[in-house]
């Protein structure tokens, strides 16, 4: 791709993204959330994280990851999301597949329209249950979040290509290491540079003396 | 006015033959050579660790600036154009070709037999180890021949492929530990294997890429290496046929041409850019391009299909424990007398498809945080997935070419390759029998275990390829000699994947590696040897 076709996506994303804001609510207009007064407007990038609202992207993750995770490891898995969307670099070169020539690159930046997601539900909750999105029970959140998902795949696939925060924010979570020893109740640490020493044995049990 | 760089050995690519010949000729000879890179550095040992994550973490090419935008050509080929070429992004796999597939025409009655034997080129597929560092075990000796140990232990077998291969055992098919480029100990410097599991991009340099090679005879000052200098075409010493000199441009400084002189010429390009530089090098004595009087440069392009399949086991693993590691079978490569042609290889892999975790269950709902996990659970509980894949060797025709693309050109204006692939039409005949035997060996595994093949597909990509300069003893249906010698042009040299005659059934690289080290002993014996 000519690097000026690059540099028109990397300026024109903030629009696509915000445009392609999905299940934010029938208000779901961007307003600002109290906790969210520092979010950037420009363009994704290294250099210019868009923070996603904090206090609403943790009630949504007491909703969507699981409960076995304990609040701890909750907040664990949402630092690690909100780090991830903030080094995130939209329009980069990716990892190209095999004896392909064309060069590839990753799309458009969602931040932006995941913030206005998390701002949305918020402002959709207060106007239809007079309440923060805290105040709902776990499982209305649910409720609201699968009414903001809309169609999906079966599939997580990557967080980057996610429709939605919540998505995002799942599909982050279920693509690390940790969900991988949680589903097995094993020590696997995929991809933890773990040494040829254990490779043969059976991985042992989470919580049991290495 | 030209920059004029004079050696005795110009080798044009800085790839992984490059490295190999450099290598030797280095150490055996006391020739000043250059090395001359279109493509320049990318990320260093150091930077590694941080484009790991970010390949990890977003899917990012964690090798910046590893092709160069307008050298793209039309076909399947690869994009690099950088020091260290494909083998920077490699996962290192390096078996052997078995003797069957250099005699294909005398024990089957199809294709080609090569010029050399598998027992020609088993001391340099040996050398070629050494130096890559290969880590391996020796399979069953009738259908992995070889005559010295490898440099290293194997990696170990995980526990999942441990169960797998009990499992292989059973079913009375030799499986063994594929050969890596990789270290299971120290070795030349670089590190031992951490079981990172992305070996596309190492961060603890325990895998071979070439720009180690570099490095060191940098340091040792063995060779000049000439980055982002493009070749754009070989020139003729008036009144010969010898090859006076390389003409380039610097791509930061396209206006001041290079121009590299050398006693002695080796093109090192790969498989699609060495071909092409020979046919853009045209001149009024060679009006087709160079080394192309008998018209077979880009001819006979090749590589192989593969049938891939996944096979629901009833066992209990745990999907990541070691994905780069595999287990290997050439028992199908060697079959000995056959009624009718197909040879492939096996490969097995753990695997995690149809067990990832996934938003919707069965019915088509959402899940949500704990029922995903359940989900997860109870489809990885009891049973287990094995990736398997068949590489077989598509018998080349003389039409699979690569041609200059006159409807492609980069900046300065020259053609880019375009690569038209055609299997001869044995292959083509072959392709259903083929197939059905190797699924017929993919459900025969599977029974074995008690489990069942849940799914196959076949691909006709051309994985590995090569030829373009095949080498044979009549130039009137090759390129290069047995030495990858041009038949046209003495001091003009082409080394490894361009220079195969088919393709086998198994990842290519050590043998364009060990093709190469024959090649470099020839040209070494033209040189003042140390």
């Amino acid at each position: 791709m000519p690097e000026t076709r690059r540099s028109f996506l990397k300026q024109s994303v903030a629009t696509v993204a915000a445009a392609s804001v999905a299940g934010c609510g029938p208000d779901g207009d961007g307003t600002r959330g109290a906790d969210d007064a520092g979010a950037a407007q420009t363009v994704g990038s290294r250099a210019e994280p868009i923070p996603l609202p904090a206090r609403t992207l943790r009630d949504v993750a007491e909703a969507v990851l699981p409960a076995e995770l304990g609040g701890e490891g909750r907040e664990r898995a949402v630092n690690a999301f909100e780090r991830w969307s903030d080094e995130l670099e939209p329009v980069a070169e990716l990892a190209h597949p095999y004896l392909v020539p064309e060069t590839r690159y990753s799309g458009p930046d969602p931040r932006p329209g995941w913030a206005a997601q998390l701002r949305g539900l918020e402002k959709e909750c207060r106007a239809r249950h007079g309440t923060p999105l805290a105040g709902m029970e776990v499982a209305d959140r649910r409720k609201l979040l699968a009414r903001g998902v809309g169609q999906t795949g079966p599939g997580l696939g990557s967080p980057t290509n996610a429709n939605h925060v919540a998505v995002a924010l799942v599909a982050h979570f279920f693509a690390s290491p940790v969900a991988t020893d949680m589903c097995y109740r094993r020590t696997i640490a995929r991809q933890q540079c773990r040494g040829l020493d254990g490779a043969a044995t059976e991985p042992a049990a989470l919580g049991a003396a290495q | 006015m030209s920059r004029v760089i004079e050696s005795d050995v110009c080798i044009v690519g800085a790839g992984i033959t490059a490295a190999m010949v450099a290598e030797r000729l280095a150490e055996r000879t006391s020739a000043s050579i250059t090395i001359v890179e279109a493509g320049q550095r990318t990320a260093s040992l150091a930077e590694r660790t941080r484009t790991r994550a970010r390949m990890l973490a977003y899917g990012e090419n964690p090798y910046p600036n590893d092709h160069i935008p307008d050298q793209t050509g039309t076909g399947e080929m690869y994009r690099h154009m950088v020091v260290g070429g494909s083998a920077m992004h490699w996962g290192g796999a390096i078996p052997r070709y078995s003797p069957e597939d250099f005699r294909l025409r005398s024990l089957y009655g199809v294709g080609f037999d090569w010029p050399i034997s598998f027992d020609d080129l088993e001391p340099y597929y040996q050398e070629a180890e050494e130096r890559i560092g290969a880590a391996g075990e020796q399979g069953p000796p009738d259908c992995d021949p070889r005559s010295k140990p490898y440099p290293m232990p194997p990696l170990p077998l995980s526990y999942n492929l441990a169960r797998m291969r009990e499992w292989t055992d059973s079913a009375e098919i030799p499986f063994w530990t594929q050969p890596w480029a990789r270290n299971t100990e120290p070795y030349r410097g670089r590190n031992v294997c951490q079981r990172c599991d992305t070996c596309a991009v190492c961060p603890t340099g325990a895998k071979y890429t070439p720009d180690f090679a570099l490095d060191r005879l940098l340091a040792e000052n063995r060779i000049d290496l000439v980055t982002r200098t493009l070749v754009r075409r070989l020139t003729l010493e008036p009144g010969t046929d010898r090859i006076a000199a390389a003409e380039a441009v610097n791509r930061d400084a396209p206006a001041e041409p290079v121009e590299l002189r050398a006693g002695t010429f080796v093109i090192a390009g790969g498989h699609a850019w060495s071909s092409h530089l020979l046919l853009l090098s045209a001149n009024s004595r060679f009006p087709d391009g160079l080394a192309n009087r008998t018209g077979n440069v880009g001819r006979y392009m090749t590589g192989h299909w593969y049938v891939s399949g996944y096979i629901e086991l009833p066992m209990r693993l745990y999907p990541g424990v070691f994905v780069n590691n595999s287990l290997l079978s050439h028992r199908f490569a060697s079959p000995g007398p056959l009624e009718r042609y197909v040879r492939h290889d096996l490969r097995l892999w753990e695997s995690d498809v149809g067990r990832a975790p996934r938003l919707q269950n069965g019915d088509g709902r959402l899940l949500w945080g704990d029922e995903i996990m359940a989900d997860w659970r109870e489809r990885t509980a009891s049973g287990a997935t094995a990736r398997i894949r068949a590489y077989y060797d598509v018998l080349p025709d003389r039409d699979s070419r690569l041609t200059l693309d006159n409807e492609n050109t980069n900046a300065l204006g020259d053609p880019m390759p375009r690569i038209d692939y055609r299997p001869a039409r044995a292959s083509l005949d072959l392709e259903a029998h083929t197939h059905d035997t190797i699924r017929g060996r993919f459900e025969h595994l599977a029974r074995t275990a008690g489990g069942s093949v849940t799914s196959t597909r076949s691909s006709r990509l051309y994985e590995h390829p090569g030829g373009g300069c095949r080498i044979g003893d009549d130039p009137e249906t090759s390129v290069v000699d047995r030495w990858g010698r041009t038949h046209d042009h003495e001091n003009l040299f082409v080394v490894g994947a361009p220079t195969i005659v088919s393709s086998g059934c198994a990842n290519g690289t050590l043998t364009f590696c060990a093709l190469s080290l024959m090649s470099a002993e020839e040209i070494g014996k033209g040189l003042s040897q140390t």
